[in-house]
């Protein structure tokens, strides 16, 4: 048995060896960091492993929405698939585009995406991306309902052949789907309105998901502001950032008044809203409610009131809810208009938010407005 | 003395004087409650002062004094007389002054006549409903305007958290509670400003609760009150029209309520006549143009937390222009 000693002195010299190896091991340019060349077996396997625990530990807690199997939330997930994930990892449409295939890691085919990962796996990989992979995160995690629905065309993905994802992308008609960002949204008015109502919807066909709004009669100095609220990433969107990055200012000038210059598309019919709720949502709306210090909504949510504040008869429940919760949680608080409405928001209650909803859901310019002049309903 | 300590000295000496004179002070009564209680504090103060200068002057001789004077204070009779007879005399006169004074104040309320003034305590503001001789209901804030001479009663109510309303001039404080009306009857004697503040804590805004009592000549708060009454003045200049299109079109009137305009909102303070009041915010800013300018879109910060979200989208013609309407509101 060696003396405590010379034990001691052994771990030092072990120690102060292994740091001056390493060190110049690091600073000699000896490792290869090419994606060219492949990682040993054993480092594969090292990191793989590591990155599935962290993934399944990460994703602990996470609950998938109820309406994940819904279509329409899947194909509003395709078309974002389309522009953000395709160009890397390939799709029913096209092959992996061969500059992603040399990635290394190469970005793997979705396909069956669904069998390797649990959805909450799944939504979390999205959501935050994968270090050293070039997976990027969500452009804003403040909005999961974004996730939820990219994770819901996921969900879907396996054996969809081209022509069903055609149809999910609503991209029959386009060769282009695995272009990605690089789309030129600044070409012509056709070209960039074609691409809005592939998620907006246009005079002749409703939007593909309640969330994303019909544009169609809305104010012009709000759809201009909203475009470049987002494109100036202060109005958190995964999916509308990217794309107002895109547009350049005569651009946004042209949407904003191409779209306040059409006429309001009918609101859609529904069977399946409470009566009860649109009508107190109408009291809450047109009257305000003095004891919880709301205000009306109509007094600024009005064709009469500025053009910054935005028309909202017509619009999809679930829209205006979620765009309301944006508000109440801080996600939506950065513009100065945007501080004007996250206090008021804050003082809903959950019924009274939903209600509200409904009550514009219910309306439009056309079936009685919303100015502020109406009585009660 | 260091320079430290002279300061400190004069500056505590400097604010204690401007407390006793200045437009808040208890010491100075205008009001016919406060001029009863003004006694009673006086006498109070008196009698604790000779006390204390009593017990001073028996705890040195007990200490320092002769010997045949030290023997006497040891006696049965001081601790019996001293300690036990004079507290029970001096506290019960004393007490029986009190509940006379209480007595006569409220024997006052009962014998006042129907005149009142609602106040609502707010986050953090006053509502004040003044009534008409014809009955008819008038909103206002942050001010009371009252005619010297005759008594007014004072319905005290909250419909959020506990104030407590305090006009120190006036009359003592009285806690504004919701769910409940408190009363107190006040009468200024003369005419002139003095001020009120916000006296139990209602939340991180509540030092910045405060008030303004105008007591007027009765002939001209009478024709205030008819004044008060009318709808708000039609915009006279151009850039008043132009304030008064901002208003309408970025929602004011959603909260706020200008008499007369389809400004029909509760919330917030009443506005018909919002440019005639000795203050803005409830005591907080002069009442001028460039005030209404920063408290629109800066009111956060000069009165952290209150209910009004800020208003920095508009323009500097806009925030000028609607500055000046507010402003002319008269």
């Amino acid at each position: 048995m060696p003396r405590p000693r010379a034990l001691v002195y052994g771990v030092i010299v072990a120690v102060l060896g292994g740091l001056i190896l390493g060190t110049g091991f690091v600073l000699s340019g000896l490792y290869n960091v090419a994606a060219s060349v492949q990682h040993f077996d054993i480092t594969n396997a090292v990191i793989r492993m590591t990155l599935r625990r962290s993934v399944a530990t990460r994703s602990i807690g996470i609950e998938p929405p109820d309406n994940l199997s819904d279509e329409a939330l899947a194909r509003l997930g395709a078309r974002h698939f389309a522009l953000g994930c395709a160009p890397c990892h390939a799709s029913p449409g096209a092959a992996q585009n061969p500059v992603a295939a040399e990635m290394y890691p190469a970005p793997p085919p979705l396909s069956h995406a669904v069998e390797d990962w649990q959805t909450s796996e799944l939504f979390w990989i999205v959501k935050h991306g994968l270090k050293f992979t070039g997976m990027p995160s969500w452009p804003a995690l403040e909005r999961d309902e974004e996730i939820w629905a990219l994770v819901a065309f996921l969900e879907r993905l396996p054996d969809m052949s081209a022509e069903q994802y055609a149809a999910m992308t609503g991209r029959e008609t386009e060769q282009n789907d695995g272009s990605g960002f690089d789309f030129d949204l600044n070409a012509n008015d056709e070209t960039v309105t074609a691409f809005c109502a592939n998620c907006h919807g246009d005079t002749d066909a409703a939007p593909v998901h309640p969330l994303a709004p019909p544009l169609e009669g809305q104010k012009q100095d709000y759809l201009h502001r909203a475009l470049v609220e987002y494109a100036e990433e202060r109005r958190p969107s995964g999916i509308m950032e990217p794309i107002a990055a895109e547009l350049d200012s005569a651009a946004i000038d042209e949407l904003a008044r191409h779209y306040a210059e059409l006429s309001e598309r009918p609101a859609a019919e529904r069977d399946d809203v409470d009566p009860d709720s649109i009508r107190r949502g109408g009291l809450i709306a047109l009257s305000g409610v003095r004891d919880d210090d709301i205000p009306a909504c109509v007094s600024c949510h009005s064709t009469e009131s500025s053009g910054q504040f935005p028309r909202l008869a017509g619009l999809s429940a679930e829209y205006i809810a979620t765009q309301l919760r944006l508000f109440r949680n801080g996600v939506r608080d950065q513009s100065t208009y945007a501080q004007i409405m996250a206090p008021i928001a804050r003082r809903l209650s959950d019924q009274q938010l939903e209600d509200v909803a409904a009550f514009f859901a219910s309306r439009s310019e056309e079936n009685g407005g919303t100015s502020p002049s109406e009585q009660e309903p | 003395m260091t320079r430290r300590v002279k300061r400190t000295v004069a500056l505590t000496l400097a604010a204690a004087s401007t407390g006793c004179s200045g437009e808040q002070s208890a010491l100075a009564p205008t009001g016919v409650e406060a001029l009863a209680i003004d006694p009673l504090f006086w006498t109070a103060t008196w009698v604790g002062v000779l006390v204390t200068l009593m017990v001073v002057v028996l705890v040195s001789i007990a200490l320092y004094g002769p010997v045949s004077w030290r023997a006497r204070l040891g006696s049965d009779w001081i601790v019996i007389g001293g300690g036990i007879v004079l507290p029970i005399v001096v506290l019960t006169v004393l007490f029986l002054y009190a509940l006379f004074i209480m007595q006569a104040n409220a024997v006052r309320s009962q014998e006042a006549g129907d005149e009142a003034v609602t106040i609502v305590g707010k986050r953090w503001w006053w509502e004040m409903t003044y009534t008409t001789a014809d009955g008819e209901k008038v909103l206002s804030a942050n001010e009371l305007r009252l005619p010297v001479g005759r008594p007014v009663r004072l319905r005290l109510e909250s419909d959020n958290v506990i104030h407590s309303f305090w006009a120190p001039q006036l009359a003592g404080k009285l806690d504004m509670i919701p769910g409940r009306t408190n009363e107190v009857v006040v009468e200024a004697t003369e005419a002139g400003i003095s001020r009120g503040q916000c006296a139990e804590y209602c939340g991180g805004a509540h030092a910045l609760m405060a008030f303004y009592v105008v007591a007027m000549p009765p002939a001209e708060y009478d024709a205030w009150l008819a004044r008060e009454a009318e709808p708000a003045q039609r915009p006279k200049t151009g850039q008043q029209a132009r304030g008064h299109d901002v208003f309408m079109q970025n929602g004011c009137g959603g909260c706020h309520q200008v008499r007369g305009t389809a400004a029909q909102g509760l919330i917030g303070p009443d506005l018909t006549h919002v440019g005639s009041r000795h203050s803005l915010a409830a005591g907080m800013l002069t009442n001028d143009p460039e005030a209404f300018a920063r408290w629109i879109t800066d009111n956060q910060h000069i009165k952290p937390e209150n209910l009004m979200p800020p208003f920095r989208q508009l323009s500097e013609e806009e925030l000028s222009s609607l500055a000046v309407y507010l402003d002319s509101l008269e």
